[in-house]
């Protein structure tokens, strides 16, 4: 038996974000469990868009007075938000999960890098996802609503372009936020529940608060902020919805590194 | 030889408990040094502060004259299998190697060539979860091989191994070492040690016991003897005494020589002109010594008597 090999010398001086990236890319897409929760996130937004605005057509004109179709076809991005957290922890969860940590980070042992290749990867994935996810929704809300009397709602409209690409954007961020509290967290259950409950349960429990902090919660601001191209009282404007959404990843990804660079796998 | 394993002073504290205390030793090329102690004992963890896995209490832990966390192609300067199970069961070897190969530009060629090493070539599409733990310890001996590194580290390698596979795994470290790499091999079982390293590094309970060749180690504890049958005892001890040597008289009503050969004994008996019925060289177990020095220092030890007995030479065995 011989285990003598010459290897290339590699053309860097060092390893770095670039290899970290294209390992995280590899191991992204060579578990099963990563394109059944992309084809989660996709069919299942596309199914509920298709549903409910489906419930929303052919009404009579009066029925559309401040009738939002953009708004209404991205009504389905709530199952995609859900799916793309669920990606987004994964990433680390699954590894710490399987132990895969431990080889991981022999091979790339600078903690913050092999952090950032992950989040890199994933928002890249994310974003793209979201991107083709609510074009998608936008040319099915027209498909469905093309015969039914709504207000015009191209492209070329004011805030309509900034509702579909904005929302899409919002998926980069959900599945960003997802991947740090994968991080922090490491197990995917503790992830998933964190992440349930600040989508979905923190905006019902803060309802019955005095205030309106609802308005602030991740999902009301995309649902009612960012999605919205008809403006309602009582949510905030897509910018402020936006710094929002962008403070609280950023917080959530600092929590994120202050654990995987602190505590050791 | 420059060392390219340092541990110096390291310790780690888990809470309450010392995992690793104030530990130093040095692992050179082209010899296995074989990492022994009993479980519990710290050698995993202090595989996992050399690899930067564990962030040491206080002191450090130097590969080729760095902290693992600061080397620039960690995979091509050292390899390591650390758990048996360090792999998602959803990927397949290959692209778990695959993935790994990335991270240190390591071509995809060389993912064929270790798998063929290790001899699992043929499940390579397999997904690692349907794996044998032997197979998994296999998978992780070919990461560790991945990026051809001069230093590998294997904790516990033959773990789940099958006869074939750990005569196979012994034979591996021993080439790898012959190689001029630096391997350094965790195991509890010092029959397995005895077979597989040239150097010993023994902890017990976190602490340095011994840092030693296999052979010093053997000799200096518990250490060689003769052991004689005589009709004549008390002669053959006067004898022996004046001779320079030492007596040890075992119950059996055998004698035991320290401190001369049996070539020594035997001319001295004809020299003596002394009745000997049995006449036999006698080794001390690597066991023996090992259970000498770690008697004080094993965490969780059953109830039964840890003495140490001689065993002949020629019965080499089951330790």
């Amino acid at each position: 038996m011989t285990t003598i090999t010459v290897l290339p010398a590699p053309r860097s001086s060092r390893y770095g974000l670039r290899q970290a990236c294209r390992a995280e890319w590899a191991k992204l897409f060579s578990i099963r469990s990563t394109w059944w929760t992309l084809f989660v996130t996709v069919v299942g937004t596309l199914v509920v868009t298709a549903l409910s605005t489906a419930s929303a057509a052919h009404h009579q004109p009066g029925w559309y007075q401040g009738f939002d179709p953009t708004n209404q076809s991205m009504s389905g991005l709530a199952i995609g938000a859900l799916a793309i957290g669920v990606l987004g922890a994964l990433v680390f969860t699954s590894e710490y999960g399987s132990g895969t940590i431990r080889s991981s980070m022999a091979a790339t042992p600078r903690r913050l890098e092999f952090l950032l290749a992950k989040l890199l990867v994933v928002g890249a994935v994310a974003l793209a996802v979201g991107e083709v996810l609510t074009f998608s929704c936008f040319a099915l809300g027209h498909a469905i609503l093309g015969s039914s009397p709504v207000p015009s709602w191209s492209l070329t409209d004011p805030g309509v372009l900034r509702s579909v690409v904005g929302s899409g954007v919002t998926i980069g961020l959900l599945g960003l936020m997802g991947a740090a509290i994968g991080a922090a967290v490491r197990r995917t259950a503790g992830a998933m529940g964190i992440y349930v409950a600040l989508l979905f349960l923190l905006p019902i429990l803060l309802a019955k608060m005095p205030g309106n902090l609802v308005r602030f919660t991740p999902l009301i601001i995309i649902a009612n902020s960012i999605a919205a191209v008809v403006r309602h009282t009582g949510f905030v404007s897509p910018v402020v919805g936006f710094v929002l959404l962008a403070c609280y990843t950023v917080a959530l990804i600092l929590l994120g590194v202050v654990v995987v660079t602190r505590r050791d796998p | 030889m420059s060392s390219v394993i340092s541990v110096n002073s390291l310790t780690k504290q888990f809470g309450n408990a010392r995992a690793v205390s104030n530990l130093s030793f040095e692992v050179v090329p082209g010899v296995v040094t074989g990492f022994l102690g009993p479980n519990g004992s710290g050698k995993s963890t202090t595989m996992r502060m050399i690899m930067g896995l564990d962030t040491p209490t206080s002191g450090t832990a130097l590969v080729n004259g760095k902290p693992y966390t600061e080397l620039n192609w960690p995979l091509r300067e050292v390899g390591a299998l650390l758990d048996a199970k360090a792999f998602h069961p959803a990927r397949t070897a290959y692209s778990h190697l695959r993935c790994l190969a990335y991270t240190n530009d390591v071509p995809l060629a060389r993912v064929e060539q270790v798998l063929g090493i290790v001899g699992l070539t043929e499940v390579g599409t397999k997904r690692a979860g349907k794996f044998s733990l032997g197979m998994g310890q296999r998978l992780g001996i070919a990461g560790a091989l991945l990026g051809d590194p001069g230093v590998l580290l294997f904790d516990e390698p033959v773990n789940g191994l099958d006869p074939e596979g750990i005569r196979w795994v012994r034979n591996l470290l021993r080439s790898l070492a012959a190689e001029g790499r630096s391997v350094f091999v965790s195991s509890h079982l010092i029959s397995e040690m005895a077979l597989t390293a040239d150097r010993l590094v023994v902890i017990g309970r976190g602490a340095l016991i011994a840092d030693t060749t296999v052979r010093d180690f053997t000799a200096l504890n518990g250490g060689d003897a003769v052991r004689v049958v005589t009709p004549d005892v008390e002669s053959f001890v006067a004898a022996v005494r004046r001779a320079g040597g030492e007596v040890d008289l075992v119950p059996d009503d055998s004698v035991a020589v320290r401190g001369m050969t049996s070539a020594a004994v035997g001319e001295l008996i004809a020299r003596e002109r002394l009745i000997v019925h049995e006449l036999t060289p006698m080794r001390a177990s690597l066991e023996d010594a090992f259970m000498e020095l770690t008697r004080d220092a094993v965490e969780y030890r059953s109830g039964g008597s840890t003495g140490a007995a001689l065993v002949g030479s020629g019965g080499e065995g089951e330790l």
